[in-house]
């Protein structure tokens, strides 16, 4: 079969997973839709140290199986090449996201504001870590259905991780244009991001299970939560 | 009702979080040391929900059954938490202590740990004020007392706080018919032995010495007012152990 006059490229443009490809120098030749996005969490630097470390020693290419996490970007292999002196490429394989199997128990559901949980939430908060916080909210969130023990378990276990930080910020906000379906339904999505100068990883595991549980999506980093929160109606 | 006053920026937190889950479906419970006012706080908080003691689970159960709404005191009594379901359920729970963390952990959205007296001195101050003045009703003491000349102990709370005052109260007013009257059945409580004079000498020359000293500061004073030798009142100074 002969593909000489193929042309590829647009193949790699819209390719999902991020593709760049890197001159000895660290300068970019060349990337993907995909890998733009990527770059708007992680510095050019970084990736390019990552080529280097997982480049192959000879000619050629090698992937490898990694764990990388940048916010929302979970890969979980990675593979390095070079044909020539001039250019090194990466590409990065997203890890599956699983599916929640978690039934939504409706009858466990009663109509919440959101920021009367998050305050509550903060002044259960404030009886063990005195140090200010910045908070940013949303008055005009719409109220959503949700299991509220569970879900301020769930925030309770999530600020916690901040027992001995300062300098934290919380913004509550609606992330306009993102849906996610639940039930079949196009579901608004609002964002609670904790950010302070460190965290606690301890409970990261509860933190997953109980968000499981409330339908949420988390991205647990270094120094950041975030929740992704459902307004069920 | 009874009120509930605090000046511990700790205990307005706890405050504003519960009332700020009044109308939530949420568990909470308040975890401190006896006599710290949990129950208080509590009641005051919900008056109208019904109170019932962890030390009968099938109270507890029955009760919960019944009611969207509850206050579960002594909850750390119960023989089986694990059993309970606090789902679509406003519970409002006060321990001592957390017998099984990981039980509380994950009954409870709302775990807020009240203070002791010891760390919180302005609730401290209030409540003296307070039993001062209801000490003074009951024993019917009109004179104005000095509050800071009151010792306080705070190793049970408010029970030894209250009790430090109404001590105090009652020593500080009594005449010299009830100081013996005291003594009498202190001595018909326990005299005995063969050596019962030198023993029990220490009632009258302990707290002599001490306001003695307190009054007139020096040995050589207060041997004079007393009339016996310095040397003599150095010995005793020594005897009892008086700093």
């Amino acid at each position: 079969m002969n593909t000489t006059s193929i042309d590829f490229q647009p193949f790699v443009d819209w390719d999902n997973s991020p593709f760049i490809l890197f001159d000895p120098t660290g300068k970019i030749l060349y990337l993907n839709n995909s890998a733009e996005i990527l770059f708007g969490y992680v510095s050019k630097k970084e990736l390019y140290d990552l080529a280097l470390t997982y480049a192959p020693q000879n000619f050629g290419y090698k992937t490898t199986t990694v764990t990388l996490t940048y916010d929302t970007f979970n890969f979980y292999a990675i593979t390095v090449g070079y044909e020539n002196e001039e250019q090194l490429s990466i590409r990065f394989y997203h890890a599956p996201r699983i599916k929640n199997a978690t039934p939504i128990e409706r009858e466990k559901f009663a109509t919440t504001d959101i920021n009367l949980l998050l305050e509550a939430n903060i002044a259960l908060f404030q009886t063990k870590n005195s140090n200010t916080l910045q908070l940013l909210t949303d008055p005009d969130l719409p109220s959503l259905k949700i299991d509220q023990n569970r879900f301020s378990k769930l925030l309770r276990k999530v600020l916690d991780a901040y027992r001995a930080s300062d300098s934290i910020r919380i913004v509550l906000k609606l992330l306009v244009g993102e849906h996610v379906i639940i039930d079949g339904k196009r579901t608004p999505i609002a964002q609670l991001s904790i950010e302070a100068n460190g965290r606690y990883s301890d409970a990261d595991g509860e933190i997953r299970t109980l968000a499981e549980h409330c339908h949420i999506n988390c991205s647990l980093g270094e120094r950041s939560i975030k929740l992704d929160i459902p307004l069920i109606q | 009702m009874e009120l509930f006053y605090t000046d511990s920026e700790q205990v307005r937190h706890i405050i504003k979080g519960l009332n700020l889950t009044k109308t939530l479906l949420v568990s909470s419970i308040i975890i401190g040391e006896p006599n710290t006012g949990k129950k208080t706080l509590a009641s005051y908080l919900f008056p109208d929900a019904p109170s019932v003691s962890g030390e009968d689970q099938d109270a507890v159960e029955t009760l919960m059954e019944e009611s969207d709404e509850l206050i579960i005191t002594d909850f750390e009594k119960l023989k089986n938490m694990e059993r309970l379901d606090f789902d679509n359920k406003r519970i409002i729970a006060t321990a001592n202590y957390i017998g099984n963390q990981h039980t509380i952990d994950s009954l409870f959205a709302f775990i807020y740990h009240l203070p002791s007296l010891k760390e919180r001195p302005e609730d401290t101050q209030f409540l003296k004020q307070k039993f001062l003045k209801r000490a003074c009703d009951d024993l019917m003491i009109d004179e104005e007392i000095d509050i800071d000349e009151i010792p306080v102990n705070l190793s049970h709370n408010s029970r030894t706080l209250k009790r430090s005052v109404y001590q105090y109260l009652t020593t500080r007013y009594m005449g010299k018919e009830t100081i013996q009257q005291a003594v009498y059945h202190y001595l018909m409580e326990n005299l005995g032995g063969n050596n019962g004079y030198k023993e029990h000498l220490n009632l009258y020359e302990v707290p002599l010495i001490k306001a003695g000293l307190a009054k007139f500061k020096s040995q050589l004073q207060l041997s004079q007012v007393l009339g016996i030798n310095r040397n003599t009142l150095r010995k005793k100074i020594h005897e009892h152990d008086i700093d």
